[in-house]
């Protein structure tokens, strides 16, 4: 693939998001657009920072058939059992900057298909950082042939210490009565920048099912969109982002309901301590003649600190009248009344309040839809929230 | 064991212990009665710490030493236990690591190691075999949508298996059938020794047919206004709380 000149580049990059684009009210992609034009100013060399063993690491935490991207270039597994998997050719026009940039400096994109039932899941570690400051791209295509069921773990992660964008494209296509579980961990370095469009279209009486786990990256932005454009699809989705001090995570997700019957539901929650801003931005459109609709979105925050901050926004379009759809929202501290009653039970108010937030975690965990990396999420979790619980002297007054 | 002297609290801007004397030796078991708003449950918060609860006035002292001062989970881990009317629901926390915590938190306390898995589990179903509980409820999450009987036998549990110095049951009796108020009953009838008290509160006399207490007090606008034995309850049952305000203001 050749890449674009420089030129183009700059120019890519001077369109991205802004904070006056509605969706990117909330987000600053300053800090990419420096990244990269440091990147572009050093003659875009991308020498890779020394891996030692975590690569290694992350595939050994969870059985699956891994495709490692690492600073945007591929690495094939030996074997990849039930599924076709090769280098993808054709990337659909861009139809915004992101994608555009994606584009244009696209190393190697990847295309699998998922048929008949692979006994792995296929892992996905996207995994970037170079010796100075640099930007990768990653595009993977996905699909789920009619009938099939399979799961897919996407990994984002860091290596190295340089600030680093990575900018990520998955387009998941699940056939009519496929069944696909989805899910993404996100453990970036505080120094990293990642923006990540996962597309999700659906066939007619499809599932799929997703969790996305937000447990690091300095500035992260993930779009999840769904489009139902056959009856009978079954959607559901989780998120769980947890933000310590200098962390800004912000989750969109949007779910068009063309035709009815269907069912989208989601539920995001977030954990925030110290000085961190959320976002989280759940847009669900039931378009005209989507009879038979079930849409419910639900995102619940839990503030541990003064200095943390979220913006939540539900976002119901409804063009049509046999629907039913619910959304509920809450941003709140520590329940008082169960604080009191762990006490009660000789637990100090430390020990209590860290049970309590984990058990706000827990309820997502136990729903990991791929069962194989159910233990490696809940240690990921604990261990993430072990570290921003500790992080801020306000959570143990 | 309790010493509680001329005790006056508020919440909020509303006063509603009103000087409240109540003295509790090792081996007693008490009933406080008294019609709802009298301030039953308010000393039952009390005496458990709840910081919305604003003590004005008065002292309490446990085993000597001033209750007031201590935070709620050291109260706890002195050996007083706090049977809550209304239970509440922690999904996500499991019951037997509340147990274990709760249980562990005391003994370190005491300078004794913690349990190991092997005595705790044997421990708890042992004790859950005799309130009736399935083994199972161990592993759900703490009184997440359990009934109300299995809730209160919950509560129970939590107290066997802490075997308190002081249990202070708050409406314990209230929502349960039968066979829940018997199988808390037996809890109860379980834990009285020589050296431990229990204070029940409760608004019907009906728990007292189960556990009959040593001394029943009348509570009444934030005071204790008749203190009697056993036989005061059925009193109360047939003529009702009126008759003892008017007998006290008369």
């Amino acid at each position: 693939m050749t890449q674009a000149s420089t030129d183009k580049l700059r120019e890519i990059v001077g369109r991205l998001p802004t904070t006056r684009d509605e969706d990117w009210k909330y987000t600053d992609l300053s800090r990419a657009r420096d990244i990269t034009s440091r990147w572009l100013d050093a003659g875009a060399e991308t020498v890779a920072a020394e891996t030692g063993d975590e690569i290694d690491r992350i595939t050994g935490s969870i059985d699956a058939t891994w495709f490692v991207i690492a600073n945007g270039e591929l690495r094939l597994p030996a074997e990849a059992m039930g599924v076709t998997a090769e280098r993808l050719d054709d990337v659909p026009a861009a139809d915004n900057a992101l994608a555009e940039l994606n584009s244009a400096l696209l190393v190697d994109g990847l295309q699998i298909r998922i048929g008949g039932a692979p006994e792995k899941p296929i892992g996905l570690l996207f995994v970037d950082g170079a010796a100075d400051a640099a930007t990768s791209q990653a595009r993977v295509e996905i699909e789920f042939e009619v009938g099939a069921e399979g799961s897919v773990v996407e990994y984002h992660a860091s290596l190295g210490a340089a600030d680093h964008y990575a900018n990520t494209i998955v387009a998941i296509n699940v056939g009519d009565n496929a069944v696909a579980h989805h899910l993404r961990i996100q453990a970036r370095d505080l120094r990293h920048v990642q923006t990540s469009r996962t597309t999700v279209s659906a066939g007619r009486d499809a599932r799929f099912d997703s969790a996305g786990f937000d447990l690091g990256g300095g500035l992260v932005r993930n779009d999840l969109v769904v489009d139902i454009a056959k009856p009978g699809a079954d959607v559901s989705f989780d998120g769980l982002y947890l933000a310590g001090d200098g962390q800004h995570i912000d989750n969109h997700t949007r779910v068009d309901h063309r035709v009815g019957p269907a069912i989208s539901k989601q539920e995001y929650r977030g954990i925030l301590n110290g000085k961190c801003r959320c976002v989280w931005n759940g847009k669900a459109i039931v378009h005209e003649g989507a009879d038979g609709t079930d849409a419910d979105q639900a995102n619940h925050n839990l503030l541990l600190s003064e200095k943390a901050e979220i913006d939540a926004k539900p976002e119901l379009e409804i063009y049509t009248d046999d629907v039913k759809c619910s959304h509920g929202t809450t941003v709140g501290q520590l329940d008082e009344t169960a604080l009191f009653y762990l006490r009660s039970r000789g637990l100090d108010r430390q020990h209590a309040k860290r049970v309590l937030t984990h058990a706000f975690a827990a309820g997502l965990v136990s729903r990991v839809p791929v069962e194989s990396a159910k233990d490696a999420v809940s240690s990921l979790v604990e261990a993430r929230l072990a570290v921003i619980i500790h992080s801020d002297e306000d959570y143990l007054q | 064991m309790l010493d509680i002297k001329n005790l006056k609290s508020r919440i909020g801007d509303s006063e509603i212990l009103r000087g409240l004397s109540l003295s509790v030796n090792a081996g007693e078991v008490h009933a406080i009665m008294g019609p709802n708003g009298s301030g039953k449950s308010t000393l039952a918060q009390v005496v458990a710490g709840h910081q919305d609860y604003i003590v004005t006035g008065g002292s309490v002292t446990f085993n000597g030493r001033d209750l007031l001062e201590l935070e709620p989970e050291e109260r706890a881990r002195e050996g007083i236990f706090l049977g809550f009317q209304y239970p509440v629901e922690i999904p996500g926390v499991n019951n037997a690591y509340l147990l274990k915590a709760a249980l562990n938190a005391k003994r370190k306390h005491h300078g004794l190691d913690e349990i190991d898995a092997f005595e705790f589990l044997k421990l708890a179903k042992e004790k859950m075999a005799t309130l009736g509980m399935d083994p199972k409820f161990l592993n759900r999450g703490v009184n997440e949508g359990f009934s109300g009987g299995e809730k209160k036998r919950n509560e129970i549990l939590q107290m066997a298996m802490l075997e308190p110095e002081l249990a202070i049951l708050d409406e314990t009796d209230s929502g349960l059938d039968i066979d829940a108020l018997k199988a808390v009953a037996q809890g109860v009838n379980a834990l009285r020794s020589p050296e431990r008290a229990i204070i029940l509160v409760t608004h019907y006399q009906r728990l007292l047919d189960y556990i009959e207490p040593d001394f029943v007090h009348v509570l009444s606008q934030g005071q204790i206004i008749k203190s009697g034995d056993k036989t005061l309850a059925f009193e109360l049952e047939k003529k009702g709380y009126d008759w003892v305000r008017e007998a006290a203001n008369g």
